[in-house]
């Protein structure tokens, strides 16, 4: 961690005046350039890494970890940024399904080198899939289709399948798939071997280091204070354009916002909309906006303790007495979409113009209808629990208020339950909550992942006893391998989803990045882990 | 603060007014600051032209303005009628956290007190327990145990609330008993109750009324904090901590968390202005001075 | 005096076990389920995984037999790891602690350091423009709600004048020295890093008034309180009568008698500090140990509660017990009694 630059601190003129020695200590402390940063060659990213429980790729499931993991783990194949629907080679330069149905064999990039100087070979591959079918944590379960991995030979693996249907490909994109360095993992507890729940130490070390082919390499994670990760020479892109890259915790946005402006980060994650606006005018800094696959929801559930919301017709009023507009408009300040239903904007088969077709839409009088309909025409109550969160400076309070009052113009009372994390998802995944605001990021740009989700865990969420059609659907799409027949049928899963009526989706965040013009491209991504920070490089 | 400071530049001869006015000038202030604040949230709903709930999304953290004179806050409310509306709130609170707490500390302290022996003790060993705890700990898993809600928290707020008075019940009716009127009154064949209860308390009851109005500043205080970390209120009932920490990363509408905040300062400046001048009233050191 | 030590020290260590048995019983009515929140979306919604979880972190177990396990890993010194962060409880609080202990004294030292001479000169003076100013900063340091100051004060210094630094320990892109103590000041200036220091101690300013407010006012008031009462006892009027000079008696005999009431109050105070910064950590982005405490209750993390409650009690116990120690120091009468 060794900092051989001269750093480029320079001291403010002092205050005169009775504040003048508290003044000179506060100023004297602080970098007068704003570029400093940039002259020492560090990417500084300010991002909220709460979250993050750890850097081992086979742990790598919360929100913030994606991005180091990605930076310093390159996996297979990869999403470029932009495009979430095409998968595009990475270590692997090809790939297809052997004549048996279930095999998938992968040739490897030649000559790609760890960040070590090894080579990448196809036994490093086989091993970081094994130890993830071994240890079995979160990310596992995103494959947990996959029945072995085999060396065919040094640059030739092969995925076999347990259920050859299933979607593989576009899920091991994923950062908890990149590939780490056997013998390095090996060398510090690390096993792939049955046992490897209990037996697997590495985790420890992975923490603080990493074993990957990415542009940087992981040198040290102070946990809720920063992320350290240094360049990798040996990067078969070409050499990352920066020397470092310190991600800093940041928990406030308004912190983010002031070290932003000032310079002292280069990348700013957790602005919230009316920080963006006070940035617009900013000559040395350009928002960047990226379309997420993330969004907010309301889970309607056919509660037994709530004979009102058992019936579909006054769910589905709910869904056309919310104004969406004013809740993208202002309380997301317009960076938002909002899809026709549980499939994010920019996935195969779903738009926002097929929202406006199909979708929920504001029309208080159908609302009214459809209560009266539902021999409810005063109206019901129900509970609307969600927890203490914001999601891109919308924050669950203000969207429960909001939805609280727009609700109550046609005689829906939704009484709010505020409660702290466990409480909710122990409620809401026991099937017990009546309805819920909650958030759904991807593992990967996979429809599957979100349709067989809906019908399967999810849905025992809303109390929902799925129909074997829309069972037979989700696997048909699933399995359907033209990307263009693929959306008719996602088309008319949107359609179902809309008329069940127990997932309200309201908001699916354009990510607002604020980014300095001292740095260059960057690129931004919604396949799950923020940004490319392989071509980043200074202006 | 310059109201404060300018009877010292008067000549010495110093009219009597003026010299009430030094000694319970601040606890009069204090006593219309809360005056104001109960007449306010009394009146609410006719001084104030927007309702604490109406949600107007179109119009969200517009600055002060003749239409909203404190501005409005992220879902388009006024902050004023919050404001307004937030005193409830803290009053009620306030009361019923000092009153009850204060109520059943006092009545187990005296007891206790007047009992001693074993069941002295044992209170005492209570109110150990109790002060040694982490009171966010506590008034956090209370609140995850029983739900989020203005009742809970003020029964988290209870639990911890009691024993200082307690204490200060036992040390007063410990100090009285000594005190020749009541062995006085023993030797005449009073009760213990009837001693207790007509000569004890009363004499006790002027450092207990400080405490008291102390106290209501100080309850205010924690439950606004408790609200401020999302264990107070139930929205969208308007509450000044909660206010507070919903402008918290409104560094730019500054309006949203200030103004609450002045609130809670003012009302909490009112309780201990009226607490300091009962205390100098009481205070026999003060009066001869 | 020693009897009396071992004896105190004997209801200490029972306290701190009632103390974790009440929270451990409390916590445990709590209807949420730390596996659903510790464990990700697919895993908590698999029964097998969520038992399998359960098993390994003991939340199967009958409640004695768990409040049993706790005690006894608590005698060999093992705090037993944190759901939330699968680290060793231990590790977890040496890690936070260090930013709340250097806050909390940073703040004390300066509460003393402004309320101590500002209550006795308040006293000495009384109703000048002196004793009004102290009784004016006193009232506003226990009336304003330390959240709402930390937010004003950063809106203010930090978002306005730009006069101080903002949330958090060190800049953005400062480097941390070697962790010796994790105290900041004590580490960059054993490393002879004073560009570090200076931006170590220029975070430290508006958290440690912030959170200095509050005590800062109730030891004024104190203070004050007591040296009136000192000022008007017989032995001071006698030295005043004895032509000793005002500064002779205030500092030779009022103030080490008006001292006990605040060095009761100053002790909890520190306690407090050291175990009440939520607020000022939250909205200043500090790493302490106030933060730690909250994100455990938040996500119901059993073996950091537990050894939260038994630190923050055996503190509050401890310093009880060094006031009533340096009472009988400072007046000989309570030793004998």
């Amino acid at each position: 961690m060794a900092d051989q630059d001269e750093p480029g601190f320079g001291r403010r003129p002092l205050m005169a005046g009775a504040a003048g020695m508290l003044t000179s200590l506060l100023a004297g402390a602080r970098p007068a350039d704003a570029q400093s940063s940039a002259r020492r060659g560090a990417l500084v990213i300010g991002l909220d890494i709460s979250d993050a429980l750890s850097l081992d790729p086979v742990r790598v499931y919360q929100y913030s970890n994606p991005l180091p993991t990605r930076a310093a783990y390159d996996g297979l194949v990869t999403y470029d940024a932009g495009d979430n629907i095409t998968v595009k080679p990475a270590l692997a330069t090809e790939w297809s399904y052997l004549p048996d149905g279930k095999t998938i064999r992968f040739k490897l990039r030649p000559g790609v080198k760890f960040a070590s100087g090894a080579t990448v070979t196809a036994e490093d591959v086989r091993f970081s899939f094994a130890r993830h079918l071994a240890i079995k944590d979160q990310p596992f379960q995103y494959i947990s289709h996959v029945e072995s991995v085999a060396v065919v030979d040094a640059t030739t693996v092969d995925l076999v399948l347990k259920d050859p249907t299933l979607p593989v490909i576009s899920i091991i994109a994923t950062p908890a798939f990149g590939i780490q360095e056997k013998s390095q993992v090996v060398a510090n507890g690390g096993t792939d071997a049955a046992d490897a729940k209990d037996k697997d130490k590495a985790t420890e070390w992975l923490n603080n280091n990493s074993a990957g082919a990415g542009p940087y390499r992981l040198t040290g994670w102070q946990r809720n204070q920063q992320i350290q990760m240094v360049r990798n020479p040996h990067y078969w892109r070409g050499a990352p354009g920066y020397e470092r890259v310190l991600i800093r915790h940041m928990s406030e946005s308004a912190a983010q916002l002031l070290a932003i402006q000032r310079g002292d980060i280069d990348v700013a994650f957790n602005l919230i909309p009316e920080q963006i606006a006070t940035l617009e005018n900013d000559p040395n800094i350009s928002i960047m906006g990226t379309p997420s696959l993330d969004f907010i929801y309301m889970a309607v559930a056919e509660a037994p303790s709530n004979p009102a919301l058992q019936n579909k017709l006054a769910r589905q009023a709910i869904g056309h007495a919310i104004d969406f507009d004013g809740i993208i408009k202002n309380l997301a300040g317009g960076a938002a979409v909002r899809p026709t239903s549980f499939l994010p904007v920019g996935t195969n088969g779903s738009t926002e113009a097929l929202t406006k077709e199909i979708g929920f839409n504001e029309d208080l009088p159908k609302a009214r209808r459809l209560l009266a309909e539902a021999g409810l025409p005063n109206g019901f109550k129900f509970q609307l629990a969600y927890g203490n969160a914001a999601i891109a400076g919308v924050t669950y309070q203000n969207l429960a208020q909001k939805i609280q009052a727009d609700l109550a113009r046609v005689g829906i009372v939704a009484e709010l339950a505020p409660m702290d994390q466990v409480n909710l998802r122990t409620m809401f995944l026991g099937g017990k909550a009546e309805a819920v605001l909650t958030f759904w990021n991807p593992p990967a740009p996979e429809n599957w992942l979100w349709t067989s989700a809906t019908v399967n865990r999810v849905a025992r969420r809303v109390v929902w006893d799925v129909p074997a059609d829309m069972h037979k659907l989700v696997a048909d799409a699933g399995a359907e391998r033209d990307l263009a027949k693929a959306a008719v049928l996602y088309r008319e899963y949107q359609k179902r989803m809309v008329d069940f009526a127990h997932h309200i989706v309201l908001v699916q965040p354009v990510y607002q990045v604020a980014v300095r013009k001292s740095v260059g491209g960057l690129n931004l991504t919604a396949a799950g882990w923020m940004a490319d920070l392989a071509a980043a490089k200074p202006a | 603060m310059s109201g404060v400071a300018v009877p010292v530049a008067v000549p010495h001869p110093r009219p009597a007014a003026l010299r009430w006015l030094r000694r319970y000038g601040l606890a009069a202030l204090g006593g219309a600051i809360i005056l104001a604040w109960v007449l306010a949230a009394a009146l609410a709903p006719w001084i104030l032209s927007y309702g604490p709930n109406t949600v107007d999304v179109a119009n969200r953290l517009k600055p002060p303005s003749a239409m909203h004179w404190l501005g409005t806050d992220a879902l388009g409310r006024d902050v004023l009628a919050r404001v307004v509306y937030g005193a409830r709130i803290s009053l009620a609170v306030g009361m019923a956290v000092v009153l009850v707490g204060g109520l059943f500390g006092t009545l187990l302290g005296a007891v206790a007190a007047y009992a001693r022996g074993w069941a002295e003790e044992a209170l005492m060993r209570v109110t150990d327990l109790v002060f040694c705890f982490p009171p966010i700990i506590l008034a956090m898993a209370i609140a995850a145990a029983l739900g989020i809600g203005t009742v809970n928290t003020v029964i988290a707020m209870l639990v911890v609330w009691w024993p200082k008075f307690a204490r200060l019940a036992r040390s007063l009716v410990l100090t009285q008993r000594s005190l020749e009127y009541v062995e006085a009154a023993q030797s005449v064949g009073f009760g213990p109750a009837h001693i207790l209860v007509r000569q004890i308390i009363p004499n006790a009851v002027g450092p207990l009324i400080v405490l008291v109005t102390l106290d209501l500043g100080q309850a205010i205080l924690v439950f606004a904090g408790l609200s401020f970390l999302g264990l107070g209120v139930v929205p969208p009932t308007a509450e000044w901590g909660a206010m507070v920490a919903e402008g918290r990363e409104l560094v730019q509408q500054w309006w949203v968390a200030t103004f609450p905040g002045l609130a809670i300062l003012s009302v909490v400046m009112g309780f201990n202005f009226v607490g300091d001048g009962i205390r100098d009233w009481l205070d026999p050191h003060a009066r001869t001075r | 005096m020693i009897r009396y030590v071992i004896s105190r020290l004997a209801t200490a260590v029972v306290m701190v076990l009632l103390a974790t048995l009440v929270i451990f019983l409390i916590a445990n009515t709590v209807p949420g389920d730390p596996a659903m929140a510790a464990l990700g979306d697919m895993q908590a919604s698999d029964p097998v995984q969520v038992r399998e979880f359960r098993a390994r972190w003991g939340l199967d177990l009958p409640l004695w037999e768990q409040y049993w396990l706790f005690l006894k890993r608590l005698a060999q010194g093992d705090l037993g790891i944190s759901i939330s962060s699968r680290r060793p409880v231990l590790a977890d609080i040496i890690d936070y602690a260090p930013a709340t202990l250097e806050l909390a004294t940073i703040a004390f030292l300066l509460s003393l350091a402004v309320g101590l001479p500002l209550g006795v000169v308040a006293a000495v003076k009384r109703d000048s423009w002196v004793d009004h100013l102290a009784r004016f900063v006193a009232l506003i340091g226990v009336s304003a709600p330390t959240f709402w100051l930390a937010f004003i004060m950063l809106a203010i210094f930090y978002g306005q004048l730009d006069w101080a630094p903002g949330p958090g320990r060190l800049d953005p892109i400062a480097f941390p020295p070697d962790r010796i103590t994790g105290l900041l000041l004590i580490d960059t200036a054993l490393a002879g890093d004073w560009e570090t220091f200076r931006d170590a101690a220029a975070h430290l300013v508006l958290p440690s008034i912030v959170l200095a407010a509050s005590t800062l006012g109730l030891i004024t008031r104190t203070t004050r309180a007591a040296m009136l009462e000192a000022l008007n006892q017989d032995y001071v009027r006698v030295a005043r009568a004895k032509g000793l000079l005002a500064r002779v008696v205030v500092t030779g005999h009022a103030v080490p008698n008006a001292m006990l009431p605040v060095v009761t109050l100053g002790g909890l105070a520190y306690a407090n500090l050291l175990t009440g910064a939520v607020m000022t950590e939250t909205v200043f982005g500090w790493p302490g140990l106030g933060r730690y405490t909250f994100r455990s209750a938040v996500t119901v993390d059993f073996p950091a509660i537990m050894a939260i409650t038994a630190i923050v009690a055996a503190i509050f116990v401890l310093v009880n017990l060094l006031v009533d120690l340096s009472y009988a120091l400072l007046d000989p009468r309570v030793a004998r009694a």
